[in-house]
Order: structure tokens, then C-alpha cells, then sequence
């Protein structure tokens, strides 16, 4: 018998491996597809008691066990699902505790084996299920309900957890381990398997239990007071659109006043030009006068904001008058750019006869072209001309450089 | 003197590190986790804070806090008939400041199509915003609105130039910080927490039920 439970339970998870692309389309889309699939396959699948049909007009769904199992293994938040129900779980453990005694009594063996066996099952399968139900659990909560959009849905699903929380507890409440003690009596197999071992699991999960009831009533809180805030704001439009003269009263002129409006003026401010200061009128001028924009791009003056006075607020407002060779630097550049061409530095030095020392001239191009942004920089290949030292090697002497546009 | 002050409190170092903290205080900036992490940590560390308060109850100041203590700013530790005017004028400038600030929260939440209002952390992406705005004409009417309050001033009937002003004075009011230049992220700060407790406060003593006025407006929108 049991080779040929091992046989069709073999052929059960070949069927469904078999047919892995069918199983999971119809798990995420709830039915199947009808008209796109292969009647033979959905046959056989309904057959093994993978697929079945809830309604008689209704499509073909996943039944409940594959689809758990599929929850199960792929730790899929969205359709896990709470089975507080204890007490038939209670009920059953009872009962075949009860059978396996009398089999006991009776020295059937066998037969007490085989309820041992099944009330382990059982046992460890409610213990399973009720830590499943408690990690379901934390994983809404560390989540925060991500699986719904807003907030109002969020709020119910948590008071949902919350009634499935209550229930759980209410149904561990239905233990009474003076009663299991009393059906295992000194019979040891059964002490270990409902005296300890599930007394150990409940007073965990009833500790942890509480613990996310109290985490719950935190977000529910927390949800209430984002909704809160969001009809705060409404509720203030709304007052001050029906009542358009409203003005807070004032709740400062009490004698005692809030903490929330007791707010000290600024003692320490930035330091900015004092502009009505007439003894320091001349240096301003002089400093405005000094200030200038460089656009070099064709960039039209964006329309003057005719309204905005001049104000001297920070540093950068102000610009250093620029060095002339570093402006002959440029022309430089540019004369590179009109020409096209490759333009070695000292002969345009020489060219146009500039004052500049030869070597503080290469020296300001080197820099002018390491100072160009990257974008710029790109447009121009500068190549150094020279030779290496003499005598001591890794020196690089530069006689002259060479610009050319890339 | 100051040192000998310093020594009175049986600390000696204990304020040094803490320095630029208290200038921001003293500076009138809210202090929250967004804004400045470090003192806002100083801050919610009883011997830290029992330190600061010390130092700034010589010059007649407090630290005071609001949104359930996650946010921090400076108080008087003693109210004189200049202090008085200080706060009244400062209470004036906010009461001011809510109907354009509550206008533009409840556009950033709608244009964004968020559950929650903004809070202290939530981030901001101005281009995303600015999109959404830009293809709906409430919006951009909303906008064109409020930003031309005294608040804001905007003067400009371009949506980009208003929603860069407003963020702009909004960064300068201390709502938002932008943590990086380069961009256009926005994140909000512990003053906009400070802003719902004022009005809260408002709702509260005045009894004006807004919370509930605004619930019965939505229900009889639904039907």
C-alpha cells in the first residue's frame, strides 16, 4: 500500500511540475483562461484534485491545499491567510489522545501507533500553523500593510488582524492544561506531546501574541493620525473658505502661553551689509560698481526683475576684477576655435607680440585648460612639446604646448 | 565670567561640541532629525539637554519642543513685556503663513496622489510634482493661487517659475531642506509637524471640529 502512495504521489508532483506554467498563471490570476488552455490538460489537473470549479458557471480555481502550499513556499504576503480556529483543532487532539488510550488499554499496538503517530501530526501541525499565523502576522506589520494603497484600507486591515489576534488568544484561552494533563495522565509519550511541548508553544505565542496586538494598536494610531492630519488640512480650507474673514484667535496675549507659540526671536543672525548706514555709503558704491556679469554664452538677460532692488546679501555677489593674462589666455582659446587649427602657445605669444614671460604664459594656458569645466575641456586636445630630463629620468621639461581643437 | 559660569555648572567641556548647536537655536531654526541629525540626538539625550537649557537659561532662553518631542526649537524661559512682543508678532507671522502653507500641503498631496500629507522625512521630487501639475488644470490653477500670497509672492503666471519660488521661500522658511544642490529633491522637516500641532492647537481651543467638518464634506461628496 504504501509503495503505491508513494507511486501516485509521485505521478501528483510530476502532474503539477508538468504543467508549472498552467498552475502558476492560474495562482496569480485567480481562474483559468478557458479559452487559451488545453481542455485535455485542465482535464487531468481537475482530476488529480489540483483545479476544481466552485460554481457550476463559475471558472476553473486552484483548489485550497495547492494553493497553500504555494503561499507557503513562495512566502507570498499578499494571500497568506490566519486559521484562528482553535477549537476545532482542540477537539480533534482530544479525540485521538482518547483513541490512542483505548487502544492502549485494549494492547492493540498497531492501532495506538498509528494515532500516536497521527496525533503528533496533528500536535506539531496545530503548533506549525499557529506560529505561521504569528509570523503572517509580523510581516503585515513590518510592512505596514504595504499590500493595500491607502490609508483607510490600511486602517481596516489592521483592525482585521486585530479581531484575528483577539481570536487566536480567545482560542488558546480554550487550553486547559489541567484537562490534557488529566487525558495524558502518566502515560509519557502523550505528557511530552500535550503537556510540554505545547504548553511551551503557547505560552510563546500568547507572549508574542501580545506583543502584536500592542504593535497593531501602535500603527493603528499612527494610521489615525495621518488621516487625521490629512482632514485637519481639509477641514482648515474648508473653514476658511466658508468663513473668509476668520482669524485665529489671539493665544498669545494670555497671561500663560503656550509652550507651542513661545518661540525666542532670532538672536544670532547672518551678517549682511547694513545698507542705511550712510557713513558706509562710499564703499558700497565702490563695491557695486565693481560687480560684473560675465556671459560669455548668447544668453539674452533674463528679463530684468525690474521690481527687485539691488541687495547685497552674500560674498559670492561679488566678483574679482580678472587678471589680463588670463584674459589673453582666452583670446587665446577662442583664436584656436575661429582658426581651427593647431596653434602652438609661444608662437601666438610672439605673434601678438604679448608682455607676457614666456613660461608664466604656458604656465597660465596649462591652467586655463585644466580650469575648463569637463563638457568644455572635451572640445580641445592640448598636447605639451619638450623633452625629457637629462639626467634625471620621469622629468618632463615643456618648451611649448600645442592647442587644437578635438 | 562666562568661565567662570561654565565651571559653575560642574561640567567644564560638557558644552564644547555643542556649540553649533546652540547657535542654531539661538538662531531661531527648528531642530529635527531631517535638519541636523547630530543635535537633534544631543537634544533628546536628558544630560545633553539639561546642559544646553542650563547655558541658555543665563540669557533668558529655553529649549522648547513640539511634535510629540521630535522636534526642537528656542523659547523664553521668561515672558517681559518685550519678550510678550516678540511672540505676538511671531504668532501673527504663522497665523499668516497657514492658509498658503495648508493650501500648498494639500496640493503636494493631491498632485502627488498621496494617502498622507507630508511629513517630517518625506522626500519631494519637484520635476515629478511639477509634471503632475503641468498636465492638470486644478492644479495649476491651485498653484497660480496660492503662489501669489503674500507668502510667497510669486508674481510670475508660469508654472515653473511659481513652483520654483515657492519651493524656493519654503526652503528659506525652514519646511523643507534640499539635501543636495545639484537635485531637485526636496525634503520635508520637523517644522512642517510643527505647523499640524499649531493648528491643532487652533482647532482644539477654538472648537472648530475642522477634522470633522472635513469628514461629513468628503462623505457627502461620495454620495
Amino acid at each position: 500500500m504504501s509503495s503505491n502512495l508513494h507511486q501516485s504521489g509521485v505521478r501528483l508532483l510530476r502532474m503539477l511540475g508538468r504543467h508549472a506554467e498552467t498552475v502558476m498563471d492560474v495562482y496569480l490570476s485567480g481562474a483559468v483562461d478557458e479559452a487559451n488552455a488545453d481542455a485535455g490538460v485542465l482535464k487531468k489537473l481537475t482530476e488529480a484534485g489540483i483545479l476544481w470549479r466552485p460554481e457550476e458557471d463559475g471558472g476553473l480555481r486552484l483548489t485550497r491545499s495547492v494553493r497553500a502550499l504555494l503561499e507557503e513556499g513562495l512566502k507570498d504576503e499578499r494571500n497568506r491567510q490566519i486559521n484562528a480556529n482553535v477549537g476545532s483543532a482542540l477537539a480533534t487532539i482530544k479525540t485521538l489522545a482518547d483513541h490512542y488510550k483505548e487502544a492502549r488499554s485494549h494492547s492493540d499496538y498497531s492501532a495506538a501507533e498509528a494515532y500516536l503517530a497521527d496525533l503528533s501530526e496533528h500536535v506539531y501541525a496545530f503548533t506549525e500553523n499557529l506560529r505561521y499565523s504569528i509570523r503572517v502576522l509580523w510581516g503585515r506589520i513590518n510592512n505596514e500593510f504595504g499590500y493595500v494603497g491607502t490609508i483607510s484600507a490600511k486602517i481596516r486591515e489592521n483592525e482585521l488582524a486585530q479581531s484575528q489576534v483577539s481570536e487566536l488568544l480567545n482560542g488558546l484561552e480554550l487550553f486547559q492544561f489541567s484537562e490534557l494533563g488529566e487525558i495524558a495522565s502518566d502515560i509519557r509519550e502523550l505528557r511530552k506531546l500535550l503537556v510540554t511541548t505545547l504548553q511551551e508553544t503557547l505560552s510563546d505565542c500568547t507572549q508574542e501574541l501580545s506583543v502584536v496586538q500592542a504593535r497593531l494598536l501602535e500603527l493603528l494610531g499612527r494610521f489615525r493620525q495621518i488621516q487625521g492630519r490629512t482632514r485637519l488640512l481639509k477641514g482648515w480650507l474648508l473653514y476658511t473658505d466658508m468663513h473668509p474673514d476668520y482669524e485665529p484667535m489671539d493665544h498669545v496675549a494670555h497671561r500663560k502661553v503656550p509652550m507651542l507659540f513661545n518661540r525666542a526671536e532670532a538672536m544670532l543672525a547672518d551678517a549682511h551689509v547694513d545698507v542705511h548706514n550712510q557713513s558706509q555709503e562710499q564703499e558700497l558704491m565702490e563695491m557695486v560698481a565693481r560687480i560684473k556679469s560675465i556671459s560669455r554664452l548668447d544668453v539674452k538677460p533674463a528679463a530684468k526683475a525690474a521690481e527687485t532692488s539691488v541687495v547685497l546679501s552674500a560674498a559670492e555677489d561679488f566678483d574679482i576684477p580678472e587678471n589680463p593674462l588670463k584674459q589673453d589666455v582666452e583670446d587665446y582659446f577662442v583664436a584656436v576655435i575661429d582658426s581651427g587649427k593647431r596653434q602652438s602657445a609661444l608662437e601666438y605669444l610672439q605673434e601678438k607680440a604679448l608682455p607676457w614671460d614666456s613660461e608664466s604664459w604656458i604656465y597660465q594656458v596649462i591652467g586655463g585648460f585644466e580650469g575648463l569645466s569637463e563638457e568644455h575641456k572635451s572640445f580641445f586636445e592640448l598636447e605639451p612639446l619638450g623633452e625629457p630630463h637629462p639626467v634625471y629620468t620621469g622629468n618632463f621639461i615643456i618648451r611649448d604646448v600645442e592647442l587644437w581643437l578635438s | 565670567m562666562s568661565d567662570a559660569n561654565f565651571s559653575g555648572t560642574g561640567t567644564g567641556t560638557g558644552l564644547v561640541g555643542h556649540g553649533a548647536l546652540i547657535e542654531r537655536l539661538l538662531r531661531g531654526e527648528f531642530i529635527c532629525r531631517v535638519t541636523d541629525e547630530d543635535g537633534w540626538r544631543a537634544l533628546k539625550s536628558p544630560a545633553v539637554r539639561e546642559r544646553i537649557e542650563t547655558y541658555l537659561n543665563q540669557i533668558n532662553r529655553t529649549v522648547a519642543s513640539a511634535g510629540e518631542g521630535e522636534v526642537f526649537f528656542c523659547g523664553y524661559a521668561q515672558l517681559g513685556e518685550a519678550e510678550r512682543k516678540v511672540i505676538s508678532s511671531q504668532f501673527k507671522d504663522i497665523c499668516q503663513a497657514l492658509i498658503p502653507l495648508v493650501e500648498w500641503l494639500v496640493l503636494v498631496q493631491e498632485a502627488s496622489g498621496q494617502d498622507a500629507p507630508l511629513t517630517e522625512g518625506a522626500p519631494v521630487r519637484l520635476t515629478e510634482l511639477q509634471g503632475r501639475i503641468e498636465e492638470t488644470p486644478a492644479f495649476r490653477e491651485q498653484l497660480g493661487k496660492l503662489s501669489q500670497y503674500r507668502l510667497f509672492g510669486s508674481t510670475s503666471s508660469n508654472v515653473d517659475a511659481q513652483l520654483k519660488l515657492v519651493f524656493k521661500r519654503l526652503v528659506e522658511l525652514g519646511f523643507l531642506t534640499r539635501p543636495n544642490v545639484e537635485k531637485q529633491i526636496y525634503i520635508a522637516t520637523g517644522k512642517l509637524d510643527y505647523l499640524y500641532e499649531v493648528i491643532r492647537f487652533i482647532d482644539e481651543t477654538e472648537g472648530l471640529n475642522l477634522e470633522a467638518q472635513a469628514e461629513t464634506a468628503t462623505q457627502r461628496e461620495l454620495i
